[in-house]
């Protein structure tokens, strides 16, 4: 190996799999036999189911059950919190939230099953749903240089690509599960909970996941539900969620107020920092965010007071989704400090500067490693923030106001203790594998990287397996710290089994090491060597007999003490709002990153491109709008808008590339989550900057700007 | 969905023949699949006419003639349309994504559903779907909804680009019923929603449009369709414009001017067009006749600044048209 392939542009090893349908999603397994399932919704907002009437739906063509309330299948409770919903589904004939899971139909095909679903007629006693989310209350300013507003966030929702599915078959007490899943053991605890089954029995298989930024984490109704309705009818059903259904059955992003205070003295220094922070969260799930934290970390303040509410609401669950708490805590920060540069007259990436954290604010640990400040020069210089004109709503090209915003990232780096094993093949090329999902950030290239270089071998020699409950215990993926767990345990397997095939060697027949002390035996670039003799692993193997040799390898989440461990980056944005219609539309993206050792180049980039463009959704388009009845009004993908690729210019990104070696060997941090953080920021100050107007509310529409 | 039955007729007079007071014509099925899969539609017979011989364009002494099963996509691209008639060129690209304009075609296009949620979503009274059962956009998300020719009873936007720039031409439908061809002036299609918005349109039952007309306009060669929506596509218009202006000089002596996303049918503002009729091309000028544009429109508790957008929408197409920026 000439060089390592850490940091090269990798393309996805499974990419031909996925552009030709080769790679088989959740929805994609068709056992044989099976049925399809139909979830039937709530159409209240709160209260009690009286009666269903399923007897035009139990009559119709294909139909072999409709379970509801009334006729329910048997759910235990959950057990452990999955950052989903409180009680499984059928089990009371209480109506939480409006789009709540209350029946399903299962027949022969997915057309009967729909139809049959609509012929069910549903009587409710209906309360009044708790739905309202006031804004905060101001807070008075305090003097000259202060900025004290409040900022406003909407319900968002993952919409990964993939909807959620479920395929669920049972042969003698043994249950096997296709579903999205960002974890298969957290699909094998909730079942073994929900269906009193031992986990043993479950085997969850899920090698391939289109999206899933927190949406599937949790298990949500249907898993349970279809994995139960497919042990008593001893069937395989196969339940994919509707794009409608996926607004309510599946959890969403808190609503927020927040209130940013921030006093500073005229040379930019900011002495006090108040971050109120306000998050809707549903009666139905425990999870909410507390936006307000990325204050107590984002810049040094004389001193800083962050505070978290919640507003409980008879909505669908509240749940992660990427950069949980972050995404919309950076909005408001951000905001601010932008407001704040307009009252001091100063440059806002100055001001950022002025401010700038050399250890955690507040007195806290140093930094593990903190680039920050070339974050902000490398992307000043390569955005040309210093032609910026302050004076806003003062740049015209043609018809169009052009103006220039920006934000800061920061995301905290964290590790789970992770099993991964690494397999060596009679046929030459090796196997990395583990239960950890690879939701369609490119995970399983990573692991196939960091597997080739710590064998020596190149990456087209590697394949990886993940997403299976029998493998060993990987971490889950979530919260951009799948890399940093699961890939040091590749680093770890990979010695390991470098020191089975050497045991091997050395005490199996056919084996030109066979006799030779392990000392002898040297690995290099996937050969076996001692003295004159030279042997490819694969060869190896054959002349041993065996079809491979094996090991696993555990990392511990432990990082050196002392420090704490962040990623970091800078957003630059240029935006173009229209003289008379006032659409805003994105017309340059940069981001400066600053997240450790870059593993693959190419399919981080992509990471950290999708997470901005989500900021920039969140910033212009996104939001559901929640009427009183507690029912979304626009819950489909023709109403909620998501961004086109036509609302999107070129997007740059740069990886400053430290390594991190107090927080993993290699010197990876996590990169899921950072490229949101301060994206929506810097869409709305850019537009400030263009306009003059300062939108607090998000999505920031034309009628906002007229 | 529910069961059907389906029927593939080969002319439009058996086609005719096939249809009653349940059936539907199936063409590119962009939007009545939709919509039976929503459950909003439940016809009993689908009669799927695509095998009629009803596409392409023809030119002659009364116009342009558009076969009614003719793609958006084709349509958008053909040589008849493309110089004549820039309008309804951008019009159709406009429209909603390459996929749908390549399947969807220029009839069905003109009998799209309105994409008001309270309409599509079975579980909530809409009188547009169920007559008498109410209108929830009175006072609930009514963002996008219409400003000019609502009721009490329905104030859902018609989401047609080309009906807007077929009404700025004067275009006229051909439709063949059991009892033989008749014309019909798109002007006198579209019927607003009053007390009975499950009404939309003046055809018969099992009528069939098998074609559009548009007359003779020289001065449509400069022409334009804009179109403002929150994202740069696959979005219906908040609002759009379709213009077509004739100059001499710089005095611009006649002018089309209709709207969409503002309307519940297809809106012709001829107040617009005399405003501008005789005067000189200026963005002053522009906006004083587009002060005509909302007219009489009654706004709902979130549609307010389309009164505003259509008027800017208005000013900015015939700015970019003509090249005039003062």
């Amino acid at each position: 190996m000439s060089s390592s392939p850490i940091g090269s542009a990798t393309s996805r090893i499974d990419a031909r799999l996925k552009v030709t349908g080769g790679a088989l999603y959740a929805a994609d397994n068709n056992p044989p036999g099976l049925c399809y399932g139909y979830l039937i919704l709530s159409t209240i907002g709160k209260g009690t189911i009286t009666a269903m009437n399923t007897s035009a739906a139990t009559s119709a063509p294909g139909v072999l059950a409709v379970y509801t309330p009334f006729n329910p299948v048997k759910l235990y409770a959950y057990g452990g919190d999955e950052n989903d919903e409180f009680t499984p589904p059928l089990q009371d004939a209480n109506v939480r939230y409006y789009g709540q899971v209350i029946g399903l139909v299962v027949a022969q095909t997915f057309e009967q099953a729909r139809d049959a679903a609509e012929l069910v007629t549903t009587s409710y006693a209906p309360q009044t749903p708790a739905t309202s989310f006031p804004g905060a209350a101001k807070v008075p300013a305090a003097s000259a240089a202060t900025v004290s507003q409040t900022y406003t966030t909407s319900m968002v929702h993952h919409h990964a690509m993939e909807p959620h599915a479920t395929v669920a078959s049972w042969t003698n007490g043994h249950l096997t599960v296709y579903t999205a899943t960002q974890g298969a053991p957290l699909v094998v605890s909730r079942l073994a909970n929900a269906l009193g089954v031992a986990g043993g029995n479950i085997h969850v298989i899920n090698p391939y996941v289109g999206g899933a930024f927190g949406g599937k984490w949790g298990n949500w109704a249907h898993t349970p539900l279809t994995a139960a309705a497919a042990q008593a009818l001893n069937k395989p059903i196969k339940t994919v969620l509707t794009r409608e259904q996926v607004f309510t059955v599946v959890g969403h992003r808190p609503m927020t107020s927040q209130t940013v205070t921030i006093a500073a003295s005229s040379d930019g220094t900011i002495t006090s920092l108040t971050h109120n922070g306000t998050a809707s969260k549903s009666n139905s799930s425990k999870f909410t965010e507390g936006p307000s934290t990325v204050s107590n970390i984002t810049y040094a303040a004389g001193s800083i007071t962050t505070n978290k509410s919640t507003i409980d609401l008879d909505i669908p669950a509240t749940t992660i989704m990427r950069a949980p708490s972050e995404a919309n805590g950076s909005f408001a920060l951000e905001c601010a400090i932008d407001e704040l540069a307009v009252e001091l007259n100063m440059d806002p990436l100055a001001l950022r500067e002025k401010n700038y954290a050399n250890t955690v604010p507040n007195g806290g640990k140093p930094w593990s490693s903190k680039h920050l400040a070339e974050c902000y020069s490398t992307g000043a210089a390569a955005f040309g923030w210093s032609k910026r004109n302050p004076q806003p709503g003062q740049v015209l090209d043609g018809d169009w106001y052009v103006g220039l915003g920006m934000a800061t990232a920061i995301y905290q780096a964290s590790r789970s203790n992770a099993t991964l094993k690494v397999r060596l093949r009679s046929d030459g090329t090796a196997l990395v594998a583990g239960t950890g999902s690879d939701a369609g950030t490119g995970q399983a290239t990573v692991f196939a990287i960091l597997g080739a270089v710590a064998l020596g071998i190149p990456v087209t020699q590697v394949t990886a397996q993940l997403g299976d409950s029998t493998l060993p215990t990987a971490a889950n993926a979530g919260g951009s710290s799948s890399t940093a767990s699961n890939g040091s345990a590749v680093t770890i397997a990979a010695q390991a089994v470098i020191t089975a095939l050497i045991q091997a060697a050395i005490s199996t027949s056919g084996s030109p090491f066979k006799g030779k002390s392990a000392a002898n035996v040297k690995w290099k670039n996937g050969n076996l060597t001692s003295g004159s003799t030279t042997i490819g692993f694969g060869p190896l193997l054959t002349k041993m007999n065996m079809a491979g040799v094996e090991a696993t390898g555990t990392a511990s989440k432990t990082t050196t003490a002392g420090y704490s461990y962040y990623s970091f980056g800078a957003h630059f944005c240029e935006v173009r709002v229209n003289k008379w219609t006032a659409e805003p539309r994105v017309s340059r993206l940069l981001s400066v990153m600053d997240a450790g050792t870059i593993v693959d180049s190419k399919t981080a980039r992509s990471q950290i491109m999708g997470g901005m463009i989500m900021g920039v959704g969140q910033a212009l388009l996104e939001g559901s709008v929640l009427e009183t009845s507690g029912r979304i009004a626009n819950a489909n993908l023709a109403s909620y808008l998501l961004l086109v690729n036509a609302d999107l210019p070129h997007i740059d990104v740069t990886f400053l590339n430290y390594p991190d070696t107090k927080f993993t060997p290699i010197g990876m941090r996590g990169i899921g989550e950072l490229g949101i953080i301060g994206a929506s920021a810097s869409v709305a100050n850019a537009i400030y900057n263009a306009t003059g107007k300062r939108v607090r509310g998000l999505p920031i529409t034309l009628d906002k700007l007229l | 969905m529910r069961p059907y039955t389906y029927a593939a007729a080969t002319t439009p007079s058996q086609a005719v023949g096939l249809a009653g007071s349940a059936s539907a014509y199936l063409a590119g099925g962009t939007t009545l699949v939709d919509l039976m899969k929503l459950d909003v539609l439940g016809p009993s017979s689908v009669i799927d006419i695509n095998a009629l011989q009803l596409t392409g364009t023809t030119v002659d002494s009364a116009g342009l003639h558009i076969g009614a099963l003719s793609r958006m996509s084709d349509v958008a691209t053909d040589p008849n349309v493309t110089g004549a008639f820039p309008v309804l060129a951008q019009a159709l690209e406009a429209s909603a994504s390459p996929q749908i304009r390549n399947m969807a075609s220029i009839g069905g296009n003109l009998l799209q559903r309105t994409r008001c949620d309270y309409f599509r979503d079975v579980q909530t009274p809409c009188n547009k779907r169920q007559a008498g059962s109410g209108c929830p956009a009175q006072d609930g998300a009514n963002r996008t909804h219409a400003i000019l020719g609502t009721s009490t009873s329905c104030a859902a936007t018609h989401p047609s680009d080309l009906a807007v720039a077929l009404m700025a031409l004067d275009a006229v439908l051909t439709v063949q019923g059991s009892s033989g061809t008749r014309q019909i002036a798109l002007a006198d299609f579209y019927q607003l929603p009053g007390s009975t918005p499950s009404i939309e349109n003046t055809l018969k039952i099992g009528e069939l449009i098998t074609g559009v007309t548009v007359p003779p306009l020289a001065w449509a060669t400069n022409s334009s369709y804009l179109k403002v929506r929150d994202r740069t596509s696959y979005e219906f218009a908040l609002s759009s414009a379709a213009i077509a202006v004739q100059l001499s000089g710089t005095t611009i002596t006649a002018a089309r001017v209709a709207v969409g996303g503002v309307g519940t049918v297809p809106w012709r503002l001829p107040a617009v067009e005399s405003a501008l009729a005789g005067q000189t091309a200026s963005i002053a000028n522009f906006t004083s006749a587009a002060a005509n544009a909302a007219t009489g429109a009654t706004t709902l508790s979130q549609n307010g600044y389309k009164v505003t957008l259509v008027q800017r929408v208005i000013v900015r197409a015939l700015s970019e048209l003509l090249g005039v920026t003062s």
